[in-house]
């Protein structure tokens, strides 16, 4: 009897202490303001491991994961702020283009003899940014919804990126900025680490800074930030402007990391950036969500990619897949309360 | 020198002298004088419509007086907005709130304020806790300072307001912030209403404060002295300490009271056939379950403050908001709740508060507009006949008296009253049975009015059942056959208002505040 006892007591402790652990790592999570976000990745990575029977955790399948959802990640902390902001940028299939031309007729390459090595990485980011610029100006100066202007712009930008591109691919010889992009630190690859750095940059940015508070005012409820004083445009401007520069950066890495610039190159990155930006927790209707966000749903999107094509399935389902989980996760953010009438 | 020490005579910190203000067909304020002494609270009364809002708006610079001056501590201002009033300590606190609701209490005291914090561009989140937290105790506010405003009670929501305005008064120097609460206590329970007043007498150690609010009790009780406005004319003011409710009542309602501006020899008796029959009708947090029934031909009111429940009482009648218990019967006919459309198929017609975003289509013509809700009684073989539009909307222009330059005028260029009458046009041709008029005569004319007043007989005459809610008691009073009173949710009590029997406002304000 005694001996029952003890045993259920000592049975009761460990149990105690589990749950009391757990309880005390879920509020640590919950700190972290992403406790959802990675609750959602451990169960994905969970499910390929039990389904690809462990392979899926491989180091060199995870390094092949986190060397693909950099660029997203990077692409995704520049969009993520024009929603923030209580709008949306589509204007990146364009200025990505635009970029890679600019990147095909200066870096060293195979057509011509201009090699301005890692004077690109500003000369991108500052294409970007006038684009972004053009954005910003178009929709507070015309006053044009976000929707719409950047989706022209988008089109106008590609359109003339291959114009002038006469639609060639232009093979890249440069090394260095190529061995950034597809190189690695430690075995984990550079990508992901800049992504993690810009992304670390962004929410200091947001959590520390006047400007950052600022946009949140504005996606929160953007009459009331500017009675409080907020100058909404001059912020929406510099929104726009950011996610252009990273649009820029973006466009740069994808087309190192292929070895050639073509202007079609950033043709479908548009729609899994906005994929990760729902799945990171980040309210389309604006006012929440961090750079952290944006990040980690580029991860997750990534990882579950990933896990379908180890599991050979069809690149036709995992675009449905993607589909849905953009659709899901737009219903879980989403605070049905702000809209009056959904469009 | 004034005697500092006491406190019958301390400085005037805040003064506005003749101010005046016009709105297209209205005066909103007519030379009117506004003071308000150091560490003071003035309680701001009058009826919906006596000038009350206005007169504080110019004080924040949201609308600029048309004459008169505003000084303060003896230097004159002109506030362009409100970012420029609180630079000199002028601040309110609206009823809808202004703090940002996805920002946390902290960010939303500092918003736009927080140079002060910053350290070599970044913001030190240590500071502004501490000074956050600080503030917060101040109004005794317990929540977390990085709390989501949206996460806030309204209470505390008005606390972190009242806070805000403390601290931005402080951070431009003004020794003695003043600041507006309107209608503060509206959105609170009995406790918090409490400790608002608590913490306002704790301010009134360093403030001076306007506090608008129709629950003349708390004004009597909580303020020092009582500022009531009429018509947009100053009526009196008299200290709080003898101060009676029941006089500052007359004074708000005043004495003139014509009984045939309302046409109320024209008034018909009820007929018997029921039109419209609400049984325990109720919408949880708007108002608690009501029965009535409106007979044919009768004009009943709904009199009520703001959040008396009987805007949504009305909403839920014309299928805008879904009640959560009851029904509502038409003719006898049981109807769908919640479907504007199945309420207009029955026979009800809205006349909204808003007529210009809610009444008609401003862009289109009147005869459009007329015509609106009959285009299939108006159509030749199935297509819309011209001629037969142009008849119907002719009628009925004729008949409402709508003074147009033509049928085709677009109803944005039309005076207010004009396009009242267009409103009521439209319904008429349709042929509803009964009538939900929101306050049919808000910002129109005297003329417009009288055309309102006598079309409203009119449409008693033909039959048409008639819920009213109106701008003024005396409106209500002059044009109902019966009034039903609601309070805080609640239905309190009938009065039935029989031609040259009707009841004086002074009987029915007591059931009303």
């Amino acid at each position: 009897m005694t001996l029952e006892g003890g045993a259920r007591k000592s049975v009761m402790v460990a149990n105690g202490s589990v749950s009391g652990f757990l309880a005390r790592a879920w509020r640590g999570l919950q700190k972290t303001g992403v406790a959802g976000q990675i609750v959602c990745l451990v169960i994905v990575m969970s499910i390929f491991a039990i389904g690809t029977r462990g392979r899926y955790l491989y180091w060199d399948n995870l390094q092949v994961i986190l060397s693909l959802a950099g660029i997203p990640a990077i692409l995704a902390i520049g969009i993520h702020q024009t929603i923030v902001l209580g709008g949306i940028d589509l204007s990146v299939e364009g200025v990505a283009g635009m970029c890679i031309v600019f990147v095909g007729l200066l870096l060293k390459n195979k057509l011509n003899t201009n090699d301005i090595g890692l004077w690109i990485v500003p000369i991108v980011m500052g294409a970007g940014g006038i684009a972004g610029l053009l954005n910003g100006l178009v929709i507070t100066r015309v006053r044009i919804p976000s929707f719409i202007s950047t989706l022209g712009l988008s089109w106008i930008l590609a359109g003339i990126a291959v114009y002038i591109n006469k639609a060639t691919t232009v093979p890249l010889l440069d090394t260095q900025i190529q061995g950034i992009v597809n190189g690695s630190f430690l075995g984990i690859p550079l990508i992901a680490l800049i992504a993690l750095g810009l992304a670390l940059l962004m929410q200091t940015v947001q959590d520390k800074t006047r400007f950052g508070g600022y946009i949140y005012a504005i996606g929160g409820d953007e009459q009331l930030a500017q009675q409080a004083g907020v100058r909404v445009n001059r912020i929406k401007i510099m929104v726009f402007v950011i996610a252009g520069v990273f649009y820029g950066l973006t466009a740069l890495a994808l087309c190192t990391q292929l070895g050639s610039a073509h202007p079609r190159t950033g043709s479908n990155i548009l729609f899994p950036a906005i994929t990760a930006v729902a799945v990171g927790g980040v309210a389309l209707t604006g006012g929440i969500g961090g750079a952290k966000n944006a990040a980690l749903g580029a991860l997750i999107v990534t990882a579950l990619n990933e896990g379908l094509v180890l599991m050979s399935v069809s690149p036709y389902v995992q675009q449905a897949v993607n589909g849905i989980v953009l659709i899901a996760a737009v219903a879980l953010t989403i605070d049905r309360r702000k809209l009056g009438f959904i469009k | 020198m004034n005697d500092i020490g006491s406190s019958t005579n301390p400085e005037i910190t805040l003064a506005m002298t003749g101010v005046s203000k016009v709105f297209p067909g209205v005066v909103a304020l007519d030379k009117v004088d506004f003071s308000l002494r150091a560490r003071e609270i003035v309680g701001l009364v009058g009826e919906n419509g006596a000038g009350k809002s206005t007169l504080m708006k110019i004080l924040i610079g949201v609308s600029q007086p048309d004459e008169g001056t505003i000084s303060r501590d003896g230097t004159q201002i002109s506030p362009k907005d409100p970012t420029d009033a609180i630079r000199h300590g002028i601040g309110m606190v609206f009823q809808e709130g202004t703090l940002v609701p996805n920002l946390s209490i902290m960010r939303n005291l500092f918003l736009c304020h927080e140079p002060g914090f910053q350290k070599m561009g970044f913001l030190s989140r240590r500071e502004m806790r501490k000074a956050a937290s600080r503030l917060m105790e101040e109004v005794k506010v317990v929540a977390d300072v990085e709390t989501p405003i949206s996460d806030v009670s309204p209470a505390e929501r008005q606390m972190v307001e009242i806070a805000r305005l403390l601290w931005l008064s402080r951070l431009y120097g003004q020794k003695c912030p003043v600041l507006i609460l309107d209608e503060p206590t509206t959105v609170l329970n009995d406790g918090e209403r409490t400790i608002l007043f608590d913490i306002l007498r704790t301010i009134k150690k360093e403030a001076s404060v306007i506090l608008i609010s129709h629950r003349l009790q708390e004004i009597v009780e909580n303020t020092d002295r009582i500022v009531v406005l009429k018509d947009g004319k100053n009526v009196t003011e008299l200290p709080s300490s003898h101060a009676h409710i029941s006089e500052i009542e007359q004074l708000m309602v005043g004495h003139t009271f014509s009984a045939d501006r309302y046409r109320e020899d024209e008034q018909t008796p009820a007929g018997g056939e029921e039109i419209l029959r609400v049984e325990n009708l109720g919408r949880r947090g708007a108002f608690e379950p009501i029965s009535f029934v409106v007979r044919k031909g009768e004009i009943v009111s709904l009199v009520g403050l703001v959040g008396s429940g009987k805007e949504e009482l009305c909403q839920c009648i014309n299928g805008l908001e879904n009640a959560e218990t009851g029904s509502v019967f038409l003719n006898g006919k049981k109807m769908l709740m919640g479907s504007p459309n199945g309420a207009v198929r029955a026979g009800i017609g809205h006349i909204p508060i808003d007529r210009r975003n809610d009444g008609l289509a401003l862009g289109m013509s009147v005869a459009e507009n007329v015509n609106l809700l009959v285009m299939n009684r108006l159509t030749y073989a199935g297509f819309v006949s011209p001629s037969r539009e142009r008849k119907n909307a002719r009628a009925w222009v004729d008949e409402c008296r709508i003074k147009t330059p033509s049928l085709g005028t677009m109803c944005a260029n039309l005076s207010g009253g004009n396009q009242q009458k267009t409103v009521i046009a439209k319904w008429l041709s349709s042929r509803v049975s009964l009538l939900i008029l929101d306050h049919p005569t808000r910002g129109v004319d005297v003329g417009a009015k009288e055309e309102i007043f006598r079309l409203i007989r009119k449409l008693a005459r033909e039959g048409i059942a008639m819920l009213i809610m109106s701008d003024t008691l005396e409106e209500d009073i002059g044009l109902s056959n019966r009034m039903l009173i609601m309070k805080d949710g609640r239905f309190v009590k009938e009065v039935s208002c029989p031609p040259g029997k009707k009841p004086g406002p002074r009987d029915i304000i007591d059931a009303i505040v």
